[in-house]
């Protein structure tokens, strides 16, 4: 399919792997700078309280502590996603366990750790709320009084000041209840997403130094370096390019350092004793201080006719965002767009809440959301299936949307590889022909997801003096592969080799503005952009070779670092002769600059949900799991797991491989092994030992399989895939089990104890019913 | 209370003085700058410190340094040789067994240590001995046909 592309749809080695080989790379937690203070954060020890008094005499005593700071220092902006609700450190009152309230600075971490203990606080606790059913009904305690002083981006929130609830948005289409009077058959049930953590194996780390002339440089291993940018600058109350971001390489991120956190407590340090600050997140402070999954309750009905045609689907959705948005809203705002799932229903009704718990805050997580409603909608078009009677992937092909497919929320669909992808992952199952035996199944399921609009990309390309091409871009590689696949773009569309171009890594000053490695969105925006200014630098090169060569620009081309005349090949110069003469003779430094923006974005109506195109693109995939449950236990072992993704264009096919594999893994965790657990808000399980991720026995390797359904807008026609592979392994697990042993567990996570319980009272049903 | 050692590093002696207290990865991250050694839970159970100790994989959060006095320590710093990568690197690298890269090298110097007890692993001992890393990223399966890929080159003599 890539037999036209030289460097695009080659499974090239990454250009940044021999620095990661050799461990010679330098993530957040490895920087040092001269004279570097080590900052901890003294954390609220209380759900939901009023902070009477911070005394902090004594830890100022302590030698080594050069300075403290509390919310008292904090000058107050207020930073958040698409809602502004969050604070640097807290002020007046604590929301959750955890909250950051004070901080130190001191000449190591040992010193500033002592010094928290030597820190005392006086509290008033105030009635808590932990379950986000709870925290919606009327005389709940009030997390955020004053959310109706918040800023939010119109379009996108629909805030209930006096409530918990930060965002309630709808999606309508049709006349639902009469799509139920229709029906045949009508399944209605309650699902349940518990809260994980990313893991990501570096903590949160940065260092900030407060410059002497009221900037502030920040190194972190951010996911997004203009966010940040924005996010520190807003809280600080400076201009956002008084903040210069550098990013570090990531040690994974998979939503979780999206976020300011670290890097707000540190600037205030910074700023107070002048010297740089290091801080480090403890992997307990990843648990209790960073964010996680949405947990969610989504309650769904759905009716089909009996030969499976969907024809209404009833959803009330609800994410528990915890004590701060951290893009819950966002979360919210995109999986009410599609919560059917990808299917063509006539007839939709959801209602979606983004509510306030006092617990640790949810935030960005690799799926944004759609693991949540996947879970509710792929267990309803399973509870239809058995109802009917029919082959779970029969109805599934039946409804899934297709080319000119109309979506729930009235937008015509392109460059759909959906049932591509159904179809492939059943011959990879050999569905039809599948072995039958108690105890053994298969489930197989399909997501969609979004990518989310309202961001954009620029890059640079420059051409050196050498002839190579310098890539310019805030692009974030987080083991994902983007700067390789952009160094492919690049190279693809101005006629030269990989090896012949560098990436820059971002840096706010230089590099110009991303909204970052967030909502699978690099490859296709910043793709786009590097695409476009890769065409930019061409048609220069073209304009300066064709004075040296005395040609027109329209007949020559470039080919393996030379400009020639087409036909003529040795009439030519090369990139380096070009790149000197530009520089240094003529005085004209080419340098080429592209950019995307979600142009043709049309928001939702707040009323109805309603859009011809409320996103740059969708991502569409299947999954297939083969399970052995064993019925004395309820143990669940996973002997097969197949992916296929439809990635509009593999530019690397290698690093999508990767994603599809690694994301599968994260999503059998979600599935079967991972949990926070919390007591009244406390994380009681906030380290690796008591909270387990998938390790290499786990898990069998799982298949990829790379669809490729060209998206007319994206690079190449590539979008994105790193999120979509965490989505519908729990799902999938959940069709596997029931195809095993005929229970149905629709409360994350599937432990054994879960299992065997409803083996159990099944076997009570049946000998009741047998009686 | 500090203590005089030698620690034996990659090759090279260094002489240093240490609390009692401090893990062998603190002083090998913040007095040798080598911070190939990662710090990833600092309780030993995600592997990403891990270097080797006379040739067995070690969570060097987990060992005080003045323990570690007298042995050799190998860091990913000295897996290459001569600008030369170690075959494991190399299929790591080519078999996409890398993504963040963070754990990275805690996979190589446990894989190092199983193909020098046994050349000719099969996957299962792979998944087995690797069980004491985690990787956030691949999900495994590109990192055991890494090391299955360095072990056939190793046999087959090409690289050490």
């Amino acid at each position: 399919m890539s037999a036209d592309f030289t460097v695009v749809g080659k499974p090239l080695k990454r250009v940044d792997s021999i620095a990661r080989a050799t461990g010679r790379i330098t993530y957040g937690v490895d920087m040092k700078l001269p004279g570097m203070l080590h900052g901890k954060i003294l954390r609220s020890e209380y759900p939901h309280a009023r902070i009477l008094h911070i005394d902090y005499d004594s830890a100022l005593r302590l030698p080594g502590v050069k300075a403290v700071v509390t919310g008292a220092d904090d000058p107050g902006g207020r930073f958040g996603s698409r809602m502004a609700d969050q604070a640097m450190m807290a002020h007046e009152k604590v929301r959750y366990i955890g909250e950051p309230m004070a901080a130190v600075a001191a000449v190591d971490e040992e010193t500033a750790e002592e010094a928290l203990s030597l820190i005392s606080v006086e509290y008033e606790p105030l009635p808590a709320v932990f379950d986000p059913c709870e925290a919606m009904k009327p005389g709940a305690p009030i997390i955020h009084e004053r959310m109706h002083e918040y800023k939010y981006w119109e379009g996108w929130c629909n805030p209930r000041p006096g409530t918990n609830i930060i965002n309630a948005l709808v999606l309508r289409k049709g006349d639902v209840e009469r799509g139920f009077a229709e029906a045949a058959v009508v399944v209605e049930n309650t699902y349940r997403t518990h809260a994980i953590q990313h893991v990501s194996m570096e903590p949160h780390a940065c260092v900030v130094q407060a410059e002497a002339d009221g900037r502030v440089t920040v190194w972190s291993c951010t996911q997004a370096p203009y966010l940040l940018r924005g996010s520190l600058a807003a809280a600080l109350r400076i201009p956002s390019s008084k903040v210069r971001v550098i990013a570090t390489a990531v040690g994974g991120g998979y939503g979780g350092k999206v976020r300011l956190k670290l890097e707000g407590p540190a600037a205030l340090l910074s700023m107070k004793t002048g010297r740089p600050v290091k801080m480090v997140h403890t992997r307990t402070e990843e648990f209790i201080g960073a964010v996680t999954r949405h947990p969610s309750v989504i309650r769904m009905k759905t009716g089909a006719r009996r030969d499976g045609t969907l024809l209404a689907c009833r959803a009330e959705v609800i994410l528990d965002t915890g004590a701060y948005c951290e893009a819950g809203e966002v979360v919210l705002w995109e999986v009410v767009q599609a919560t059917p799932g990808p299917y063509v229903v006539p007839n939709v009704w959801v209602d979606g809440y983004c509510v306030y718990t006092n617990r640790v805050s949810a935030g960005p997580c690799r799926g944004f959301g759609w693991p949540q409603v996947t879970w509710a909608s792929e267990g309803q078009i399973d509870a239809l299936a058995r109802e009917l009677k029919m082959d779970s992937l029969e109805i599934r092909l039946k409804n899934a949307f297709d080319e000119g497919s109309i979506s729930a929320s009235g937008e015509v669909l392109h460059s759909v590889g959906f049932k591509e992808c159904l179809q492939r992952v059943a011959e990879a199952v050999d569905w039809h022909g599948r072995e039958r035996r108690p105890g053994h199944g298969i489930g197989l399921i399909g997501f969609t997801k979004m990518s989310m609009p309202q961001t954009a990309s620029a890059a640079f390309v420059k051409l050196n003096e050498d002839g190579r091409i310098g890539l310019m871009t805030s692009a974030v590689d987080l083991g994902q592969g983007i700067s390789t696949a952009l160094a492919q773009i690049a190279a693809e569309e101005i006629g030269v080799t990989l090896e012949d171009i560098e990436v820059a890594a971002a840096d706010t000053d230089t590099t110009p503005f991303d909204s970052g490695a967030i909502s699978s969105r690099q490859t296709f925006h910043v793709g786009n952009a590097v695409k476009r200014a890769g065409a930019d630098l061409k048609q220069q090169v073209l304009a300066a070779a064709a004075t040296m060569l005395e040609a027109r620009a329209e007949d020559l081309e470039i080919r393996q670092g030379r400009v020639s005349v087409r036909g003529v090949p040795d009439k030519s110069v090369t990139l380096a002769q070009i790149g000197t003469a530009t520089q240094i003779r003529l005085g004209q430094p080419i340098l080429g600059r592209g950019a995307h923006l979600d142009d043709d974005i049309v928001m939702p109506d707040m009323a109805t949900g309603q859009s011809p195109k409320p996103a740059p693109y969708w991502k569409y995939a299947a999954q297939a799991v083969e399970v052995e449950v064993d019925s004395e236990t309820g143990k669940v072992v996973v002997q097969k797991m197949v992916s296929a993704h439809d990635c509009g264009r593999a530019i690397n096919p290698l690093s999508i491989e990767g994603q599809v594999q690694g994301g599968a893994v994260m999503g059998l965790g979600f599935a079967l092994m991972e949990e926070m657990i919390f007591d009244e808000g406390r994380v009681v399980n906030p380290n690796l030992m008591d909270y387990r991720v998938p390790t290499s026995t786990d898990f069998p390797d799982v298949e990829a399989i790379i669809v490729e359904a060209p998206h007319r807008d994206g690079p190449f026609g590539a979008k994105g895939v790193g999120e979509t592979s965490t989505i519908g392994a729990a799902a999938a697990v959940r069709s596997a089990i029931a195809d095993a042993v005929e229970v149905i567990i629709n409360d994350l996570p599937i432990t054994c104890e879960k299992v065997l319980d409803a083996i159990e009272a099944q076997g009570k049903e049946k000998g009741l019913s047998g009686s | 209370m500090k203590y005089p050692i030698t620690l034996r590093v990659n090759d090279e002696s260094f002489e240093l003085l240490v609390e009692a207290r401090k893990p062998l990865l603190h002083v090998l991250r913040d007095d040798l700058n080598l911070t190939g050694a990662r710090r990833g839970c600092e309780s030993g159970y995600c592997g990403a410190c891990t270097v080797l100790l006379d040739g067995q994989p070690a969570h060097s959060c987990s060992v005080l340094a003045v323990t570690a006095a007298g042995k050799e320590i190998t860091t990913i710093e000295g897996l290459a040789r001569d600008g030369q990568l170690h075959p494991l690197q190399e299929a790591f690298i080519s078999e996409g067994g890398i993504q963040c890269g963070y754990c990275s090298p805690g996979f190589i110097l446990t894989a190092k240590a199983l193909l020098d007890a046994e050349p000719q692993p099969d996957s299962s001992t792979v998944r087995e001995w690797l069980k004491g890393n985690i990787c956030r990223c691949t999900g495994y399966a590109k990192i055991v046909s890494a090391v299955l890929n360095a072990a056939e080159k190793m046999r087959a003599g090409e690289g050490r």
